[in-house]
């Protein structure tokens, strides 16, 4: 069986985001003997992926503009950046931030360094504009939360937007030229994804054209409208697989448009892939696709990300507990918060890490000094490499308070350096565990509950620890293979 | 004349409530009674009533030549008074039938053969006592919780004066000898009943499994294999939960039915009848010693006390629980002895277990709670409160 696969970046640039899905799925596929044409945006010549056949998109394409230019002056804040990783040149997802913040220099907006690392990167996966308008402005309650991820809250979305100037892209056969109009509020960064978007979706049907596919395998709704294209100008079945939904980043500040090509996508699938049960009852009450179509497909883990986990001595007093993500909404770091009040009651020499950044710092900051348990929280800020691996290391238990979660890496990670760990109930990763506590994000009095058995309880410790152990070597890419391939088979033969 | 010999379990626990390390110090009502009501009565609706009517018409139908034999643990008593009045209404009719013998055991269906003899002890005498007051009979055969037996406890038994105790037929035990006989503990003479695991988990276990090879089973064909031992055993010991009849196994996957029908056909064979756990030992001679080199029960593929006492969260709450008690004697409060008590049953510490594959769906099935890391910490905040707000000298002790 030949098939394409499309993606956003390979290899992966962040941990436990799609390039590392995408390179677990595809390693293991390899091995079950599906022959791959993997495509992504762009390449850069240091890529390695022998299982298959790599394609960039852009060598294809006339090169589009922003890529050529002559260097401008870049923003101060991105040179330092930039001197402290030199690696980050070749990173698009960097390049593009910083096209976003000369852009923005030109409009007069001022860009902080802080935002550079966060939407810069996760632009596709976090639209921070509307976390800010929702937590800024109608500040948030554990109750709103609630209604908002309830079903009757969510009156059908109005139609998407008839597809706009953006996708028209997606209809001009031959056109040389990415077709992308500019929104009138000017070229920030939103509009400049999806004119990478767009782009994608041309350069990449013009690279693969006239090519034989048993089927098309298109990632997340980057990819969405280059799959839909591909698959209707090859005859082939188009398979979406979908890793998040904008509703998951954004609830109910989801960007219209990123939703409308979701279901674009969706619609025009012939299957759809959720990354977990809790993702596919999303799928089908934000986008109204049938369950019959959507299929799930666990996330696996690496052999070589669940490394032998490296103990080191703690230096601070106190029992460490962690949260390590981004400070947005999804996340839920004020359940983390409201939690550690109530531990401090019982376990009152407890330390609380909140490590990563995002637009929600500044409040929970804030509303550790309120609650007045300043002195037993860190705020480290973005965590890199070696730290990571050195939080993980000391912390007595991970704690991912997740609102919306669609799978959720970073308890795996956690679990492979010997950490206990406690998920919420509303992410998917937590459909594939036994060996870790859950509760409901909003159930804070309970997450207090797990954290102080978890510190005070060391059978409790160790018989998670033990377990886990054992759990997370099942929790792998080739099983995910093993479920994916039947239902290649039955849209091949379909 | 071989006999077949059924015996039937019934037990219902008092079920902690998930009970939050913020609720220690604040709130000492530790059972979920409103849980513990739910269960009871949809249990009786499902399986005591419908059984029990079943059972005394066989009894009646066949002039008492159909016998049962029942264990009811006394915190199953309890609450079924409390609960459903009617179910112990019936289980008095079918003990004045004259067909049907009461087995004793722990009142509290606890693991205190393996922690505090003396403890153990007087929950036997409690128990014996109540079925005496309940159904006028003095109970002769013993059946330890969950079937946990090992040489000592055995012979801690025989010396109590009982006549025979129900143990499983593990394999590595009987080794080449068949579960068809009576046998005596290791060093006395009081008779050992060994349950036929096969024939009994076909009812008890793959009655409605539509992947068996044998589904669907039928009086008729579980007849014929029960007859198939015919000169091969004195005694085929059907041993299980009574809860299979209805609850394990629903009505509508015809295990009524199959009851129903089972008796008749078994005595479709001239040799066969069914007999009580005392008549067989009165009966068939022992054929010898049977000794137990490991403890066995009857839970769980490794047949051992894995499932309440295979990982360190199950080891510490026992240890925590019989640990406290000379503090709980010294107090001389009946209610808190109770208390204490209703924490031993072994339901306490078998939701906590963490097997994996078919053993952990079995686990689950029974639990209350969403896994074996909850149920541990619901009980050692209870055992917390109940250090903290009770045993606590009263100047030390948490009030709010």
């Amino acid at each position: 069986m030949k098939i394409l696969m499309l993606g956003w970046e390979y290899p992966p640039h962040i941990s436990g985001g799609l390039g590392t899905a995408c390179e677990g799925l595809t390693t293991a596929l390899a091995h079950r003997g599906i022959e791959i044409d993997f495509l992504v945006p762009k390449l850069y010549g240091e890529e390695d992926a022998p299982h298959m056949h790599l394609l960039g998109a852009a060598s294809a394409a006339p090169t589009p503009e922003v890529w050529t230019d002559a260097p401008r002056q870049m923003p101060e804040p991105f040179a330092a950046l930039l001197a402290a990783e030199p690696t980050l040149a070749t990173d698009p997802i960097f390049i593009a931030a910083v096209e976003a913040a000369q852009a923005e220099a030109v409009s007069g907006t001022a860009t902080e360094l802080r935002t550079i690392r966060v939407p810069a990167m996760l632009k596709p996966y976090l639209d921070e504009a509307t976390y800010q308008e929702l937590v800024t402005t109608q500040k948030l309650l554990p109750t709103d939360v609630e209604r908002m991820f309830a079903p009757e809250s969510h009156p059908d979305l109005p139609g998407p937007p008839a597809l706009t100037t953006r996708l028209e892209y997606a209809h001009v056969p031959g056109g040389d030229a990415p077709i992308v109009e500019e929104s009138a509020s000017g070229a920030h960064y939103g509009d400049n994804l999806f004119a990478e978007v767009a782009r994608y979706a041309m350069s990449a049907t013009r690279r693969v054209a006239g090519e034989k596919y048993d089927l098309v395998h298109a990632h997340d709704w980057m990819t969405f409208p280059a799959g839909v294209e591909i698959a209707h100008r090859a005859g082939a079945p188009l398979l979406v697989h979908v890793h998040s939904l904008e509703y998951d980043r954004a609830g109910q500040g989801a960007d219209r448009d990123i939703v409308s090509i979701e279901r674009l996508g969706l619609e025009h699938a012939t299957r759809v892939i959720a990354v977990s049960y809790y993702t596919r009852k999303l799928i089908n009450r934000v986008h109204g696709t049938s369950l019959d179509k959507i299929s799930v497909v666990h996330n696996g883990v690496y052999a070589r990300e669940t490394v032998q986990a490296y103990k080191q001595q703690r230096k601070s007093t106190g029992p460490v507990v962690l949260f390590l993500g981004r400070v947005t909404f999804q996340k839920g770091p004020e359940y983390f918060v409201q939690a550690a009040a109530r531990v401090l009651e019982h376990v009152p020499d407890a330390v609380f890490i909140m490590a990563g950044a995002g637009d929600m710092l500044p409040r929970m900051e804030a509303l550790v000094k309120d609650l007045g348990i300043t002195k037993s929280f860190r705020f480290p800020g973005w965590l890199r490499g070696a730290e990571i691996e050195r939080a993980f290391s000391t912390a007595d238990v991970y704690v991912m308070p997740s609102v919306s979660e669609p799978f959720g890496i970073a308890p795996l990670e956690a679990m492979s350096y010997d950490r206990p760990v406690i998920v919420s109930k509303q992410s998917g990763v937590s459909e594939v565990l036994r060996n870790a506590l859950k509760v409901d994000f909003w159930d804070v009095d309970k997450m207090a509950s797990q954290i102080v058995a978890i510190l005070e309880l060391p059978e409790l410790r160790n018989t998670l620890i033990e377990r886990a152990r054992e759990e997370i070597r099942h929790i792998h890419w080739d099983a995910a293979a093993e479920k994916l391939v039947p239902v290649y088979k039955s849209v091949v033969r379909g | 004349m071989p006999s077949v010999c059924f015996y039937f379990e019934v037990h219902q626990p008092y079920r902690l409530k998930p009970y939050g390390a913020l609720q220690v110090g604040r709130d000492h009502e530790y059972f979920d009674e409103k849980l513990n009501a739910e269960v009871l009565r949809k249990v009786a609706d499902k399986c005591y009533l419908p059984a029990n009517h079943s059972m005394l018409r066989l009894i009646e139908r066949t002039d008492g030549r159909f016998r049962v034999s029942y264990s009811i643990t006394g915190v199953a008593i309890e609450q079924m008074k409390k609960y459903a009045p009617k179910v112990m209404d019936s289980f008095v009719r079918l003990a004045d039938t004259g067909a049907v013998e009461f087995v004793a055991e722990t009142y509290y269906h606890s693991l205190a053969a393996l922690y505090d003899k003396d403890e153990y002890k007087e929950q036997i005498d409690m128990q014996v006592g109540l079925v005496q007051k309940e159904f006028g009979q003095t109970p002769r055969v013993f059946r330890n919780t969950e079937l946990i037996y090992n040489d000592e406890i055995g012979q801690f038994i025989a010396d109590l004066g009982f006549d025979a105790m129900i143990c499983e037929g593990a394999d590595d035990i009987l080794d080449w000898r068949s579960p068809n006989f009576v046998y005596k503990v290791a060093g006395r003479e009081m008779r050992l009943l060994t349950k036929n695991y096969k024939l009994s988990d076909d009812i008890a276990f793959r009655f409605s499994n539509q992947a068996w090879a044998e589904y669907p089973l039928t009086a008729d064909k579980f007849a014929g294999w029960v007859h198939d031992h015919s000169g091969a055993g004195d005694v085929i010991n059907l041993f299980m939960d009574y809860e299979t009849f209805g609850e394990h196994q629903w009505k509508e996957t015809g295990i009524f039915e199959f009851l129903e029908h089972l008796p008749d056909l078994l005595f479709t064979h001239p040799h066969w009848d069914i007999q009580t756990p005392s008549q067989v030992i009165d009966r068939y001679p022992a054929l010898g010693e049977l000794p137990f080199h490991r403890t066995v029960s009857w839970a769980d593929e490794a047949r051992d006390i894995s499932a309440w006492r295979g990982n360190a969260m199950q080891q510490r709450a026992l240890n925590e629980i019989y640990s406290l008690g000379p503090a709980i004697r010294r107090r001389n409060n009946s209610h808190l002895l109770a208390l204490w008590r209703r924490l031993q049953t072994s339901d306490h510490f078998y939701y906590m277990a963490t097997k994996s594959a078919s053993d952990a769906e079995v686990h689950d099935y029974f639990s209350p709670y969403e896994g074996p890391y909850d149920a541990f910490i619901h009980y050692m905040n209870v055992m917390k409160d109940l250090n903290l707000s009770v045993l606590a000298p009263p100047e030390k002790r948490i009030r709010i």
